[in-house]
């Protein structure tokens, strides 16, 4: 017990230092330690988390970036045909109007020819008609006489023949 | 010039005696408490100042518990007591450097002598507190045991029947674990008080020897064995507490 007096050992002052302790000990466990712990573990799972989003972010942007490769080659592809198509059809189209262009003339030619056949025919038998007129007029001049038909029929062969 | 290995009482509340150890013990601890309730208050998602460095040292700390125990949850049970244990070992160590430790006191009487009674002095410069604090390890230690291991399993690694595979020899090795539990205490409360209390006088005999330039190196020195010290409270109560928690192989 001696010794521990010259040590400066005192039963009061070491319960205030070990009650002193026991106080930080506490308060720092409950304010400070697991505040904080928390926090830290809340955060890095937080930033986990993150870095999770970001890889299947990524993963996806990848995806769809691929898939509208692919959807813009299948329009393209699609308009091409589309275009083809079009060009065809427009062609058939100018073709047939081209071809029914060519038979209405065809036609009106003929028609014309046709026509002009027969006012030519009419023209002939017109002028056929009043030549034996003038002929037979003048004849009756020239003879003094009136021809008839008989006559007539016989003198208009005689000059047609000749 | 007056060296004392006890701690000088400064005046008396009630019946307990308040010496300048237990004076800075309070301030520290006190000074602790404020200063991480309310960094706690305003913790923010991006740390900026004191909480980097409070995050840093936590992390750190928590890893390296980690790293001993091998188990996350023995490492947030133990985290507390060391995380404590070294902050306020630390802080009470480096209490001790402030200028005007040793020297601003009350002119009173100590042992006889007129003297000055410095009003602080280093919490672990006081046998009362290494003593208190080492006691209360062994006891958490052994309680920690029983915890994690039973009554029992925990007795049985002091009290070996000699009549089992090692005979008297695990008994005997038994009787000396529990003696070294003791001893346990002796040596955690004289080397934080030893290194301490050594670093302080040297500082004291520097000081009076050449009162410039020369005690700086020695200052420096102080610094880190104030770290030192509290790190090996530290990691040896981690180390304790672990080998508790362990069954021993027979």
């Amino acid at each position: 017990m001696e010794i521990l007096a010259k040590l400066g050992i005192d039963w009061k002052l070491l319960l205030a230092q070990g009650v002193n302790f026991a106080i930080l000990f506490f308060v720092l466990k409950h304010f400070a330690y697991k505040p904080m712990l928390d926090f830290l573990m809340k955060r890095s799972e937080r930033i986990e988390q993150g870095l999770k989003d970001a890889d299947t972010a990524k993963e996806k942007l990848v995806q769809v970036s691929e898939e509208e490769k692919k959807i813009l080659q299948l329009a393209r592809e699609e308009a091409k045909a589309l275009i083809a198509e079009a060009e065809k059809d427009a062609k058939e189209r100018s073709q047939k109007r081209e071809e029914a262009t060519e038979a209405k003339v065809a036609a009106l030619l003929l028609e014309g020819e046709k026509r002009l056949n027969e006012e030519r025919v009419k023209m002939l038998d017109g002028a056929k008609a009043e030549i034996a007129g003038l002929v037979m007029t003048a004849l009756e001049k020239v003879l003094h006489e009136k021809v008839d038909s008989t006559k007539d029929q016989e003198l208009i062969a005689r000059m047609t023949n000749k | 010039m007056e060296i004392s290995i006890a701690a000088e009482k400064l005046f008396t509340l009630g019946a307990l005696p308040i010496t300048n150890a237990l004076l800075i013990g309070g301030i520290v601890s006190g000074l602790l408490m404020i200063v991480f309730t309310r960094l706690m208050t305003r913790l923010q998602e991006v740390p900026k100042g004191l909480q980097n460095v409070v995050e840093v040292v936590f992390e750190a700390l928590l890893d390296l518990i980690q790293n001993v125990t091998q188990d996350k949850k023995q490492a947030l049970q133990f985290f507390p007591l060391i995380a404590t244990i070294f902050l306020f070992v630390l802080f009470s160590n480096w209490a001790g450097l402030l200028p005007g430790l040793g020297t601003v006191g009350i002119y009173g009487e100590h042992n006889g002598h007129h003297t000055i009674i410095p009003f602080l002095r280093s919490t672990s410069a006081d046998l009362n507190f290494t003593l208190a604090l080492s006691v209360m390890v062994v006891l958490v230690v052994q309680f920690t045991g029983i915890a994690a291991l039973g009554i029992t399993k925990y007795a049985g690694k002091f009290f070996v029947s000699p009549l089992h595979k090692p005979y008297v020899i695990g008994t005997f090795v038994g009787v000396l674990e529990l003696i070294s539990e003791v001893g346990k205490t002796i040596s955690f409360t004289f080397r934080l008080f030893g290194n301490v209390f050594a670093g302080e006088v040297l500082l004291t005999v520097m000081l009076h020897l050449v009162p410039y330039i020369l005690p700086l190196p020695f200052l420096f020195l102080e610094v880190f064995v104030g770290v030192i010290q509290a790190v090996v409270f530290a990691m040896l109560t981690l180390v304790f507490l672990k080998m508790a928690t362990v069954e021993i192989e027979h």
